[in-house]
């Protein structure tokens, strides 16, 4: 009995102390905050030569440059988000499913990060025949935006649906068929300043777009360090 | 107010499962489910899932004057909407799609659910009520 009563005691003694150990190496082991969000899309290794040895490095999707107009007028291109983390997106005005939804979910983002001039929205008309600047910019101030910070941008119809399917990953066609003439994916796309892709959400869903701003938070942390 | 909306629902589920219920109510009970549903799925995206719109884009049905003309929201809800319009005072001008997909019953049962959920009333909107309606603002 003496000899069992030790170990006992030594658990019973420490049981606190011991917890708090378990605790902290479930939370290094899995926990989310220490590591970096992944980047996503195809990547490709690079061999060069450096200092006359060949090294290989990966690289990784990134968004091209583009040419597009924001509802003010001018001229938006990939050099206007240097240096921002961006969320993407693509809708129409006129549509009548699931964009309101992405609007709503979206301005909650906007709301969230008003104050932080390193974030960036950036909303993309599939429909650019209708949304031209005038439209778009009745729709951001409809929705209460003001600002540069949340751009909403048309251009040449074929470029915008390229740029979505090949760059963003995301679908958006036209669909004579579907309400509003076009299908598009309710997702919202995290860019970071280096133009990697680093997040695919929902952006039609409240926790698709809580985790978004978790994401975004992280990403900035990540600038920070 | 939530303690008042659980009085109401205690009192709307206790009355459902009474033996006593007239027929009336049981009809509006059913109106009011269907009515839920129709909206989720063909109002709520742009109207939002309690009515109360969106910013400048979208204006709200609860609590809306423009629920006063009866007759004008059972047209636009089947015939869409075009042009300004002004709602508690502010203005609005974004169309309203058509929603022809819903039948005569289903255009009631929503009408019944945004009546009795945000106006002040406790009746049915019943589908021989609306058919005539639909009928005379046929474009």
């Amino acid at each position: 009995m003496p000899v069992l009563s030790k170990p006992l005691n030594f658990w019973a003694k420490n049981k606190p102390s011991l917890l708090l150990v378990g605790l902290v190496a479930i939370s290094w082991g899995c926990g989310p905050t220490n590591e970096k969000l992944p980047i996503l899309g195809q990547r490709e290794a690079v061999t060069k030569m450096v200092n006359g040895k060949s090294v290989t490095d990966s690289v990784y999707q990134s968004i091209p440059d583009f040419r597009f107009v924001s509802q003010y007028g001018d001229t938006v291109t990939a050099r206007t988000l240097d240096n921002k983390i961006y969320v993407a997106d693509f809708f129409f005005t006129s549509c009548p499913t699931i964009c309101p939804k992405m609007k709503v979910q979206l301005k909650r983002v906007y709301e969230k990060f008003k104050d932080k001039p390193d974030v960036m929205l950036l909303s993309h008309t599939i429909d650019p025949d209708h949304d031209s600047v005038s439209v778009l910019k009745e729709f951001a101030d409809n929705l209460g935006v003001t600002g540069r910070q949340w751009l909403f941008v048309t251009g040449d119809r074929e470029k915008i649906y390229d740029i979505a399917q090949d760059s963003y990953l995301v679908t958006a066609q036209s669909d004579p068929s579907a309400p509003g003439g076009a299908v598009h994916s309710g997702a919202f796309i995290l860019v970071d300043k280096a133009k990697h892709i680093r997040g695919i959400y929902d952006g039609t869903t409240e926790a698709g777009v809580d985790q978004l701003m978790k994401d975004i938070d992280r990403l900035l942390a990540e600038y920070k360090s | 107010m939530m303690r008042f909306a659980g009085l109401v629902t205690v009192l709307a589920i206790v009355s459902a499962f009474s033996a006593c219920q007239s027929e009336e109510e049981i009809k509006r009970q059913r109106y009011i489910t269907e009515g839920i549903l129709v909206y989720k799925n063909n109002c709520a995206n742009c109207h939002q899932n309690k009515g109360e719109g969106l910013a400048a884009l979208y204006p709200p049905i609860a609590k809306s004057d423009f629920l006063a003309d009866k007759n004008a929201v059972i047209c636009l809800i089947r015939y869409g909407q075009q042009g300004p319009i002004v709602v508690n005072g502010k203005p609005y001008n974004r169309p309203m799609p058509p929603q022809p997909q819903l039948s005569d019953l289903e255009v009631a049962e929503l009408v019944t659910y945004i009546y009795n959920e945000w106006s002040n009333e406790t009746k049915v909107t019943g589908v021989k009520q609306i058919t005539p309606i639909l009928e005379k603002c046929k474009k």
